[in-house]
């Protein structure tokens, strides 16, 4: 009787133990579960936010480049543009202001020097009735 | 005019003092230099690795010259001597001394004569010898010169064998050129007035037909072997110290630059001492490589034309391999020289 | 060569002249004297006494016949001088023959003896030299050559060489000479003279054979100064000048009353000595003496030339008389230094007429005042000769003023060097003074850093300034260079004031060369051991394309390109403003002595590296003979101009490459041909 009293009460016992420690178990395989998520929510938001910046990167790089020059990029197609199609991008642009810097150097060049001549040239006359004179 | 791009150059340091003469041998495998530092060293001249030194002298080594066997070399030095070697062994074969130090020193064509030049001394005239060379056994020498003979006037500072092993064609202190007959001594030609400076070096073309020189004059020029005529003047804005004549392209390489003392800061500091390339027909520069940290002392062509060596005042030698783009670059078009 | 050398043979020759010695031949006759009423007779007679003894043709009082026409009540336009010895008359005809009285007037001496010749133009005068001087060759024959090249002149060793400056970096010797000048070269300021120099004197060359024009006899000269107008110049030595017995006199060499001065005018047509003076060095006491250079001061119109005595006056002299202008000097109590306002291209056409209705500016000079107790420091507009104040400016804590007129005398700026109070750090005013408008209006700049170079733009309302912060700045150690700043401002015309257009940081740039046409700058760092960098800047790079806009003033401003010259001395900009040299005289050091030409874009053209090379100067260039319409007319019509010129230039690089492949070819057929002769004797010999 005893015996079986003292089995009961440890049966008892046994069984709030394993009942403690199962919800203990539980709990912390909530809290685990709970943690990870979180994790993953902040790694998701990290990552979305470094997408957002490097979008706005994208984004600003590519209005300067509308800006800067007539370059031929479709606004609908920013969100599609990869890195390494921007860097190309942006050599492009780089190639075409140093063209367009030496075109405009070409002519300011050839302008300068006509100037001159045509000025010499008209001069000449002059200068043999300036020295008659 | 270009800059030649050469592939990364070997750098050669194996001279603690400066450059007096590079040479290399009839089939281009090996390179010879000699130093102020009294030594002379021999490399393979594809990967710059040494195969030996030839020790013995006692003083500036200024000139070597290596037979077209590449057995025998030889060398002439300040301590008076001009010393015989075994190229394979380094055995010193046979030394013969002299009262004043030896200037330049060249073998014949074939090997049988050498040519040697001593200087010019309170206690002895300037002379010109050629000993018959003992080509069986290198030990055993005459010490006697087959000729001997003194040019009057202006010293002698280079000699070489000419059109052919019966003439000796020498470069002076005063800017002379001149043909001397090897046996008799006697002077056949002479050009007084080639150079207004020394002659700094003289390089045959490799038919012996004609020959270029260069001078502190600032020019370099190219000479017919046999008339002494000047076919060539290539006039720069620096003393010249060495010329020679590239086989494959219709170059001349000039090298030299103002003394170190006249010598700009940066140019020192940032290697700006250039072998100059000249269109050798058209008397034109038409490129240059840059590199030595000191005026270029001496210059050599490997016999193949794909590679030069450059020998400075900086103690460096820079062995110098052509790309594409020398042999591709075709400033003139399409005319063509013969070599 | 000695054929160079100044000899006296010629001069010599030109005055030995032997007469018989018979009773007339001690008495001159002298023609060109002013015609007079007889109130005036006596005046002109103490005139004509003074000007012939200061020319060494002194005579006795009463030995000067003035011959009278009674009927119209004055003199007849001659005289009559006798002199005690026929030596001494034919010495008084060197001397005043050809001298230049006034404006209108100048003398022609001769014998009396040859009177037969002279009574039939008493009226009507001659002007002396004129004969000789047309002449001559063309002296501007160079601003005629067809493909409208400039020439420059460089000095290596002693020896002068003239070059062509043509497309591209070619260049073509117009003519070279060994040892053509013992010290130095210069070239007039428009060019029409090469002067140069020797132990005895100067000499100037010109016209299309380069012959010697004039020879100025100033023994030991050292120094020379044209006036602006080529009419003049101005000789130092620093011997004083010394008359040896028996020398010989005349208008164009120094007499006995010039002994012991150091300073000369000479009339560069005539080549006759004006006046000269004690010496170029200024200063209270020998301690403080230092020498100054140009002595004198020229108005832009060649009519004054003035004098300075610091802190007490300036003296006007009027040309060719070079005496005192109304018998004063302008007296300014501690007045430190003036400068004439020059003259541009508008005041000139005003003058000569061009512009309706208008009247030349009279001539303005500016000077400054510094403070004393009670008193501020001064900077003074004053006209001349009416000695009017135009406008004066007071200013305070100054240390020191720089007075820095712009080419066309349309703004004046007076840098001016301030302390604060403490006097321990300093910082700058600009004052700058609008000339052309009413009541000259004054703005003023300050600038917080020191202000160590300021200048216009020429023919421009921009300028520049370079300004430091650095703590070296004052006390640098050799080797350390000096961090600047450059600013660019420009008049804002509807404002009327200056703005800052672009400021450009962190450099060590401390020179600034302006393209003589205005819009070009070099920045140069000069005088440093170890930076020779020079940048090429354009301030109207987009052009008219693209209007200044007030939020980025300086966007027109694009550095064009950045490059080095090791050991640069000088950089100087061609007349056309198209080219640009840069140089490093042996003068200076031996590093890589030469010159380098550039473009304006900073491409470099061509490079000479000479041993011994001292000097490069761009030969000058008067101002064009286009008037402002012509002008206009050819910038409309530039297209048409631009089309024939590029096709000039096509065909000639054509022939030229046409020549050159030719000649290429000769040469390879030549060599070829040599070769294949000689390979062929090789042959036969070895195989013998």
């Amino acid at each position: 009787q005893e015996l079986s009293a003292e089995m009961a009460a440890r049966k008892t016992k046994e069984e709030q133990q394993s009942k403690l420690d199962h919800a203990r178990a539980e709990k912390e395989e909530a809290e685990k579960r709970e943690r990870e998520a979180a994790k993953t929510k902040e790694q998701e938001r990290v990552r979305r936010e470094i997408e957002s910046v490097r979008k706005g990167e994208q984004q600003k790089i590519v209005q300067d480049l509308i800006a800067k020059g007539n370059i031929k990029v479709n606004v609908d197609d920013i969100e599609n543009l990869d890195t390494q199609k921007l860097v190309q991008l942006q050599v492009e642009q780089i190639e075409k202001q140093k063209k367009e810097v030496n075109d405009r150097l070409r002519i300011i060049a050839k302008r300068l020097d006509h100037t001159e001549r045509a000025f010499r040239k008209e001069e000449r006359p002059l200068l043999e009735e300036d020295y008659t004179r | 005019m270009v800059r030649f791009t050469s592939k990364r150059p070997i750098l050669l340091q194996g001279h603690e003092r400066s450059l007096t003469q590079v040479k290399y041998n009839a089939e281009g495998d090996l390179l010879f230099s000699c130093s102020k530092d009294d030594t002379v060293n021999a490399w393979y001249s594809h990967n710059g690795e040494r195969l030996g030194t030839y020790g013995g002298h006692n003083g500036t080594v200024w000139t070597l010259d290596v037979d077209y066997q590449t057995k025998f070399l030889v060398t002439g030095s300040a301590d008076n001597m001009m010393k015989l070697w075994d190229v394979e062994t380094g055995q010193c074969l046979y030394t013969w001394e002299f009262l004043t130090a030896v200037k330049r020193v060249a073998f014949s064509e074939d090997g049988e004569l050498i040519v040697c030049v001593t200087e010019q001394r309170a206690v002895a005239q300037g002379a010109i010898r050629v000993f018959k060379i003992n080509r069986h056994d290198g030990r055993i020498q005459d010490p006697e010169p087959i000729s001997l003979f003194h040019p009057i006037g202006t010293k002698a500072t280079l000699a070489s064998f000419g059109w052919d092993s019966k003439h000796i064609i020498t470069g002076h202190e005063s800017g002379k050129v001149a043909i001397f007959d090897a046996k008799t001594g006697e002077e056949l030609r002479a050009n007084e007035k080639a150079h207004h400076e020394p002659v700094t070096d003289l390089q045959l073309a490799p038919d012996r037909s004609y020959f270029v020189t260069s001078s502190k004059d600032k020019s370099a020029r190219l000479h017919d072997s046999r008339t002494l005529a000047v076919l060539k003047t290539y006039t720069t804005e620096t003393p010249l110290n060495s010329a020679a004549i590239a086989p494959l392209r219709p170059y001349v390489l000039l090298g030299g630059g103002q003394d170190a003392m006249s010598v700009t800061t940066t140019s020192l500091r940032q290697g700006k001492f250039e072998t100059r390339f000249w269109h050798k027909v058209f008397e034109e520069e038409v490129g240059r490589v840059r590199g030595h940290f000191g005026p270029i002392n001496t210059i050599a062509v490997h016999p193949d034309g794909r590679s030069y060596s450059s020998g400075g005042e900086d103690g460096f030698v820079r062995v110098h391999f052509f790309d594409v783009s020398y042999f591709k670059a075709r400033p003139y078009g399409d005319l063509e020289a013969e070599e | 060569d000695a054929d160079e050398d100044i000899d006296y043979t010629d001069i010599d020759e030109k005055y030995a002249v032997h007469y018989d010695e018979s009773f007339l031949d001690n008495i001159i006759v002298v023609d060109g004297i002013p015609i007079v009423k007889a109130e005036r007779k006596e005046r002109l007679v103490t005139k004509l006494g003074q000007d012939f003894n200061r020319l060494g043709a002194s005579f006795k009082p009463g030995s000067l016949h003035m011959p009278w026409d009674d009927e119209n009540g004055q003199n007849r336009g001659y005289v009559f001088i006798e002199y005690p010895t026929v030596d001494q008359a034919n010495s008084a005809i060197a001397a005043i023959h050809g001298y230049r009285f006034d404006k209108n007037h100048a003398f022609a001496a001769n014998r009396f003896a040859d009177i037969e010749k002279f009574t039939n133009m008493e009226e009507t005068y001659v002007e002396p030299g004129q004969e000789e001087f047309k002449a001559r060759e063309h002296l501007r024959a160079w601003l005629g050559d067809p493909q409208g090249r400039d020439q420059y002149v460089i000095l290596r060793g002693d020896d002068l060489q003239v070059f062509w400056n043509g497309r591209n970096g070619s260049s073509a010797l117009v003519i070279g000479r060994p040892r053509w000048t013992e010290s130095y070269v210069a070239w007039s300021p428009a060019g029409t003279f090469m002067a140069t120099f020797h132990i005895q004197g100067v000499q100037f060359w010109g016209g299309p054979s380069w012959t010697r024009v004039r020879r100025l006899v100033h023994p030991h000269v050292k120094l020379l100064d044209f006036s602006p107008g080529e009419n003049y110049v101005v000789t130092w030595s620093n011997e004083p000048i010394q008359i040896p017995e028996n020398a010989r006199t005349g208008p164009d060499i120094f007499s006995s009353d010039d002994e012991g001065n150091s300073v000369a005018v000479w009339d560069l047509k005539s080549g006759f000595v004006l006046r000269t003076f004690p010496s170029g060095q200024q200063g209270e006491d020998s301690a403080t003496k230092k020498m100054v250079w140009p002595m004198l001061k020229w108005s832009g119109d060649d009519r004054y030339v003035a004098r300075i005595q610091p802190g007490q006056q300036i003296s006007v002299y009027e040309l060719p008389g070079m005496h005192l202008v109304d018998k004063k000097s302008i007296k300014i109590e501690g007045m430190q230094d003036f400068e004439w306002c020059p003259w541009g291209d508008r005041d000139r056409d005003d003058q000569d007429g061009k512009t309706k209705g208008k009247r030349a500016r009279e001539n303005i000079l500016a000077y400054w005042t510094p403070e004393v107790v009670n008193q501020p420091a001064r900077v003074t507009l004053m006209s001349f000769p009416s000695r009017t104040q135009l406008r004066s400016k007071n200013l305070f804590n100054v240390s020191d003023c720089k007075l820095h007129w712009q080419n066309q005398g349309d703004f004046l700026c007076v840098k001016v060097d301030r302390h604060t109070r403490t006097k321990k750090s300093l910082y700058c005013n600009l004052e700058i003074f609008r000339m052309r408008e009413k009541d000259f209006p004054v703005e003023v700049l300050e600038i917080k850093d020191a202000v160590i170079s300021f200048t216009w733009e020429p023919r421009g309302e921009r300028f520049c300034i370079i300004t430091t912060n650095d703590p070296n700045f004052g006390n640098a150690a050799p080797g350390i260079t000096i961090k600047t700043a450059i600013h660019f401002y420009q008049l804002e015309r509807t404002k009327g004031d200056f703005r800052l257009l672009k400021t450009i940081e962190n450099k060590t740039s401390n020179s600034v060369f302006w393209s003589p046409k205005g819009r070009h700058v070099v920045l140069a760092t000069m005088g440093s051991q170890s930076k020779f960098d020079m940048e090429f800047w354009d301030l109207d790079f987009t052009g008219d394309d693209a209007p200044r806009s007030d939020k980025d003033p300086g966007a027109n401003i694009q550095l064009l390109n950045t490059t080095e010259h090791y050991g640069v001395t000088d950089i100087e900009w061609d007349p056309s403003g198209r080219f640009v040299a840069s140089s490093a005289s042996a003068w200076r050091h031996t590093l890589e002595n030469g010159y380098a030409l550039w473009d304006f874009r900073g491409q470099e053209l061509s490079k000479q590296v000479l041993d011994r090379f001292k000097q490069f100067l761009w030969r000058p260039r008067p101002r064009t003979l286009l008037s402002k319409d012509q002008q206009r007319e050819i910038r409309k019509k530039l297209r048409e101009y631009s089309k024939q010129f590029d096709e000039e230039d096509a065909a000639e690089e054509s022939t030229v490459s046409a020549e050159l492949i030719a000649s290429r070819r000769r040469l390879i057929d030549e060599w070829n041909a040599w070769r294949i002769k000689v390979k062929r004797e090789l042959k036969e010999e070895k195989g013998k």
